[in-house]
């Protein structure tokens, strides 16, 4: 152990830092690996919506299956949970921008927290509904597209968790909420995803 | 005792290999519970040896990634620990075992990526030297019918996803950050994972020979319905993919930000390099199109572990959607297996013919040109599917015009030979060799776009005659004249050159040799992805086969060559080639952060024959800012080359 | 710079070079035999494209091999560098413009035989439905052929110079029905019926392929077609597909 200090500390010695990188763009790093990130995020939905438009338009099998019915109401309850909490996580940015820290907690807060709702109601609603992946391709499609937006949802959660205990910890401020900002980015893609998932899966 | 438990605690090699058994264990675990939980009568059914082996291949690499220490930094950052910021100490190699490391300097992982994927080319050539083996004869029982399948699926799978896509990303880490003035990529952990995915994605793939039932078996393209009623090594390829394909994604994010954000002072966009731009238009294609294959490949995994009826054409799916959702990455895929090659071209041609590029500007617009059309083109992979017809229409119009900004880009090579001064050494020979071999299958490409000849040649062995001379005589050419281009930079040795040109002479004529009698076959009617044939076809095949050994040999005259020069050439100086480039205005290697200070750019990147012309300088700019490719103020000995 | 002469010169070689290029793509017997109108169109559009492509090929590498010969380095030339030629907008102009014309041309070629192809001939024409299954070919004549009851035969028969219009199913996977002799194919899929159109116009006997990989059996999946005389035809019909063993 105290070899491999020493070690280190030696090595510090003749390791000076790169210069620093010329910023040839006004644009942050971060903020621009976000939005190519989310391309190519908009381009797994687009490959999904592909097999649905196969499978409903190209094919024109009914929508929803036979026999089947799909909540379209309760689910517009869950929908506007979900907007809603793209809502709180922009009074979230504003309050660390703004210095409020209060408003950041309450806002991150409950933003995470409806987003667990949202996630809660659509498993729910999986168990609920009577037909499985496996009955038919449009069942398939239903629970991929739902299923790949819950996965993303999940993922944002876990962000923003991991933002709601750094925002509790007091890591941002003013001058530093690049890590607020970015994974609400992610989560306002997120809702739109599902306000386009909503309406192609289950209003039209 | 306390040694073994330090190494299985700091993340190495060690700890992922004890990642990697957790895996297996938390995927045995979660079968069982989901199994147990969506109630299954018999014990025998709770523990399901491939429901095991699928988690398994996807929680595994996980875990021993974590256990590598690829996500240490993000596992902290997740935790609310405060973040260190990064202290460069794993800068640099120090000895052989830095390689085997997470290390986020760009350098490290260019060569890291370079070398992997040179490991599976011969690993990919091999299993290529044993379907030649049993197809020089009709009917030979070198391997049966299965095996054979399975070894030109991996051949494939090995050389496109773990070599040609990965090698060209390994080349653009270590140079293309040189190239822009900037002292590492943008994201040096994220460029760290994505190449650690790689060897995962490639061993995959390879142990699908020892998956029971065989490897998977259905050609690189895996089409549906076939590969949903597959045995399990089908999953190796889908979850290889997803790998590989992750892999992508990240790396070309990467490129992007870096080459948008990390520019050096003075480097405008139509001051950079070429291989800069051919890597930004590949970065976009990769960003865009990658993500359809790893959707394409979720569908197959869903439909084939877990029943969904994406394919089922009996519970209402479509099999055509497979294909569609397929081509719309993998055509564009070709292309991002051939632009970085293309920008390595006119590195090496601009150099070695002492001339600027002929055309700049228009060889940076075809290539996005390329970028454009490469979308619209995916179902002339299809022309022959039964998809509705008229789609043929449009898209037989589109594939026939992307040669034309693709004809661009060759007659400016050639444009730029002419008059120049051409030093034909190795690099250069290869240069110009893939100039001719391309022409020719990006001919061959031009005529299977008109429809009815591809009606008839579809699946044939004219398609394997393309494929080789857009990828062999394309991208591999390139990549060879790229890594003996740059193998003094990145070695800081020098390669033998007379070993150099008998590689090339031996590769040009036995590629050759090997894959222009496949036109002729295809033409006759011998179709592609069969074990035995007919005996009408059985001498040329015969020929085909003893060429294809000898090319196979030919290879190992580089391997020779690399080895041992690397190991013991003689030391490179800073710029052999006399180089504008900023590559080449540092030593050979460079030093640990690439540049002492940022340097400053003044002009185009290929002012050969400007008298006193400078691309990059290392003091600050001179101060009238000169405009576009004019001579800078400070002549001659502005290049300031910390060489030794 | 070179000669006027030695570029006259290199040419005249890059003209014979093409010349020979195209009687080479006429001598070589690249195809199997002709045996539908269909192979005939494809096999002249083949030829269009040869003599289109040949002179850019040997454009090409006439200009590196003239390169090569002309302006390699020499001894003392060690550090000099090449004109600053930066471009030529009228040259840029023409290689952009001569071949999307070029290829314009070419693929509205290519869509007048697509057309030619596929048109259905005023003339008679059967229908034969083609299933494939791993990993063999069944053929079954409906009552419009066979004026009676349908049957299904491993064998394809075909009466010469009539237009035959193949619906093509799969039970299982992908296969492809490629008759190379007639230059077509299509994928039998599942789920779907596929097309294609022949006009048989040769007597004779041609191997049938299963061209998309269908599993371990897919490169034995074979089967042959028999082109034989209308009134050969009508008998093989009426005997239910009975004479299997003579084959023509
Ligand atoms: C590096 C990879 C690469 C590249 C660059 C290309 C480039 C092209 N490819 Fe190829 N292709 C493959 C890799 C590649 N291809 C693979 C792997 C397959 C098989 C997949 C599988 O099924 O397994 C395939 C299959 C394939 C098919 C499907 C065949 C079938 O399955 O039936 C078609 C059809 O149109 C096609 C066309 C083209 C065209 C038009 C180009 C063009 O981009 C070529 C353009 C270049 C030139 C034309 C040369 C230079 C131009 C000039 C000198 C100008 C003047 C030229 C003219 C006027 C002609 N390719
Ligand atoms: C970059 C891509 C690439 C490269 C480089 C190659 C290289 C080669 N390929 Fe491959 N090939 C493909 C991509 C590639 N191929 C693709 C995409 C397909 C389609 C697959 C499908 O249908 O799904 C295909 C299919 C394919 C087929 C058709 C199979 C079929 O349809 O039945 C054949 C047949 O001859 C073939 C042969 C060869 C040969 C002889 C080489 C040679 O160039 C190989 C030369 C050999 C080496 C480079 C290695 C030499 C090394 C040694 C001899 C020793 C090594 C030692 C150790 C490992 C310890 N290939
Ligand atoms: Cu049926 Cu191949
Ligand atoms: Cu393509």
């Amino acid at each position: 152990m105290e070899a491999a200090s020493v070690a280190h500390a030696v090595a510090h010695e003749d390791h000076h830092g790169p210069p620093p990188a010329h910023r040839s763009s006004r644009v942050e790093p971060q903020l621009l690996g976000m939005l190519l990130f989310i391309i190519s995020e908009v381009m797994v939905f687009g490959a999904f919506f592909t097999a649905y438009f196969f499978i409903r338009v190209a094919q024109g099998d009914p929508w929803p299956a036979p026999g089947t019915h799909l909540p379209v109401i309760p689910t517009l309850f869950n929908t506007m949970i979900l907007v809603s909490s793209s809502i709180t996580m922009h009074w979230a940015l504003r309050g660390v921008q703004t210095g409020n820290y209060r408003a950041l907690k309450a806002g991150i807060l409950t933003t995470f927290l409806m987003g667990a709702a949202f996630l809660f109601i659509q498993i729910n609603e999986y168990a609920n509904i009577g037909f499985a992946p496996q009955d038919h391709a449009q069942a398939t499609i239903f629970y991929s597209l739902t299923g790949l937006h819950g996965c993303h949802v999940f993922i944002g959660l876990c962000l923003l968790l991991f933002v709601t205990i750094r925002a509790f910890r007091g890591h941002y401020s003013p001058e530093n909420h690049r890590g607020v900002e970015i994974p609400g980015i992610y989560w306002h893609f997120v809702d739109i995803m599902w306000i386009i998932v909503y309406t192609t899966v289950y209003v039209i | 005792m306390r040694t073994t438990l330090a190494k299985l605690r700091a993340p190495g090699l060690y700890r992922a290999g004890l990642g990697f058994a957790i895996g297996i264990a938390f995927a045995t675990a979660i079968t069982w519970v989901v199994r147990s939980s969506t109630g299954h009568a018999t014990f025998h059914h709770y523990l399901s040896g491939d429901a095991i082996l699928t988690v398994s291949l996807i929680a595994s690499p996980i875990f021993f990634l974590v256990g590598l220490g690829g996500f240490d930094y993000w596992l902290y950052w997740a935790a609310g620990r405060p973040t260190r910021p990064e202290d460069h100490s794993s800068h640099g190699a120090h000895s052989w075992k830095d390689y085997f490391r997470i290390n986020t300097d760009h350098k490290v992982i260019g060569i890291q990526y370079t070398v992997t994927a040179f490991f599976f080319l011969l690993v990919g050539g091999l299993l290529a030297m044993l379907m030649r083996a049993q197809l020089a004869q009709p009917g030979a029982q070198f391997v049966d019918a299965n095996t054979y399948n399975g070894l030109f699926s991996v051949h494939a799978s090995l050389l496109i996803f773990l070599f040609v896509i990965p090698v060209f990303a390994g080349l653009a880490n270590y140079v293309l950050p040189l190239m822009i003035g900037a002292p590492d990529m943008a994201f040096p952990r994220l460029n760290a994972l994505s190449y650690w995915l790689l060897p995962l994605a490639g061993l995959m793939m390879l142990s699908s020979f020892l998956a029971p039932g065989g490897a998977f078996a259905d050609g690189w393209t895996a089409y549906t319905p076939l590969s949903i009623d597959a045995p399990i090594g089908q999953d190796f390829f889908s979850i290889g993919v997803q790998l590989a394909g992750a892999s992508s994604i990240m790396t070309a994010l990467n490129f992007l930000v870096t080459i948008i954000t990390m520019r050096a002072p003075g480097m405008s966009f139509f001051r950079m390099p070429l291989l800069v731009w051919a890597n930004f238009a590949t970065s976009l294609l990769v960003v865009i199109a990658t993500p359809f294959i790893a959707a394409s490949q979720f569908f197959v995994l869903l439909d084939h572990a877990l029943g969904f009826n994406f394919f089922n054409a009996g519970k209402g799916g479509d099999v055509l959607m497979y294909q569609h959702v397929f081509w719309f990455y993998s055509h564009p895929a070709v292309y991002i297996m051939m632009l970085p090659g293309f920008g390595i071209i006119s590195e090496v041609i601009a150099v070695k013919a002492r001339k600027p590029i002929f055309g700049y500007r228009m060889m940076a617009f075809s290539l996005l040109a390329i970028v454009a059309l490469g979308f619209t083109v995916w179902a002339h992979h299809m022309f022959t599917s039964g998809m509705a017809s008229w789609i043929r229409i449009p898209m037989a119009i589109t594939t026939a015009i992307i040669a034309v900004p693709t004809g661009i880009k060759i007659f400016s090579w050639l444009a730029t030979l002419w008059r120049g001064i051409l030093h034909l050494d190795t690099p250069m020979l290869f240069a110009l060799g893939f100039l001719t071999t391309f022409t020719l299958g990006g001919i061959s490409g031009v005529m299977l776009a008109m429809v009815p000849f591809d009606i008839h040649v579809s699946a044939s062995y004219f398609i394997v005659a393309h494929i080789h001379y857009v990828l062999f005589g394309g991208s591999l050419m390139t990549i060879f004249a790229g890594v003996y281009y740059w193998f003094p930079k990145m070695t800081g040795r020098t390669f033998d050159e007379r070993l150099g040109k008998w590689h090339f002479w031996t590769t040009f004529v036995f590629f050759n040799l090997t894959f222009a009698p496949m036109h002729i076959l295809g033409l006759e009617g011998m179709p592609r992805r069969v074990a035995t044939y007919a005996s009408k076809f059985a001498d040329l095949n015969l020929f085909i086969s003893i060429a294809s050994f000898a090319l196979g040999l030919s290879t190992l005259i580089f391997v020779y060559n690399i080895v041992t020069s690397w190991r013991g050439g003689p030391r490179a100086a800073a710029n052999p080639w006399r180089g504008l480039t900023l590559e080449w205005q540092v030593s050979s290697p460079p030093p640990i952060f690439n540049f002492d200070r940022v340097p400053t750019v003044v002009g185009g990147p290929y002012e050969y024959g400007v008298p006193g012309a400078v691309h990059g300088i290392f003091a600050p700019a001179p101060v009238p800012a000169t405009v576009g490719g004019g001579a800078p103020v400070t002549t001659g000995g502005g290049v300031h080359a910390p060489s030794e | 710079m070179p000669s006027r002469r030695s570029i006259a010169a290199t040419g005249v070689a890059a003209l014979i070079a093409t010349a020979i290029g195209i009687a080479l793509s006429y001598a070589i017997h690249w195809f199997p035999v002709q045996a539908s109108t269909q192979a005939k169109n494809t096999d002249t559009l083949y030829h269009v494209l040869a003599i289109a492509s040949i002179p850019i090929f040997v454009l090409v590498v006439t200009v590196i091999l003239f390169s090569v010969w002309h302006f390699r380095m020499k001894p003392g030339q060690e550090l000099q560098d090449g004109p600053p030629i930066h471009g030529n907008t009228r040259l840029e102009v023409l290689w952009t413009a001569f071949p999307a014309a070029l290829l314009l041309g070419l693929v509205s070629y290519s869509f007048v035989v697509l057309h030619d192809n596929e048109r259905k001939p005023a003339g008679k024409e059967i229908v034969v439905e083609v299933t494939g299954q791993q990993f063999a070919w069944t053929y079954q004549y409906p009552p419009s052929v066979t004026g009676g009851a349908p049957f299904s035969s491993t064998q394809l028969y075909l009466p010469n110079n009539e237009s035959v219009d193949f619906a093509i199913r799969s039970k299982d996977v992908i296969h492809a029905f490629w008759i190379p002799a007639f230059r077509l194919q299509i994928d039998a899929v599942p789920g779907i019926t596929t097309h294609y159109r022949a006009t048989p116009d040769r007597i004779g006997s041609y191997p049938v392929v299963c061209n998309l990989l269908c599993g371990v059996g897919h490169s034995t999946m074979r089967s042959t077609v028999h082109v034989v005389a209308p009134a050969r035809f009508e008998a093989w019909v009426r005997s239910g597909g009975a004479s299997q063993s003579s084959t023509g």
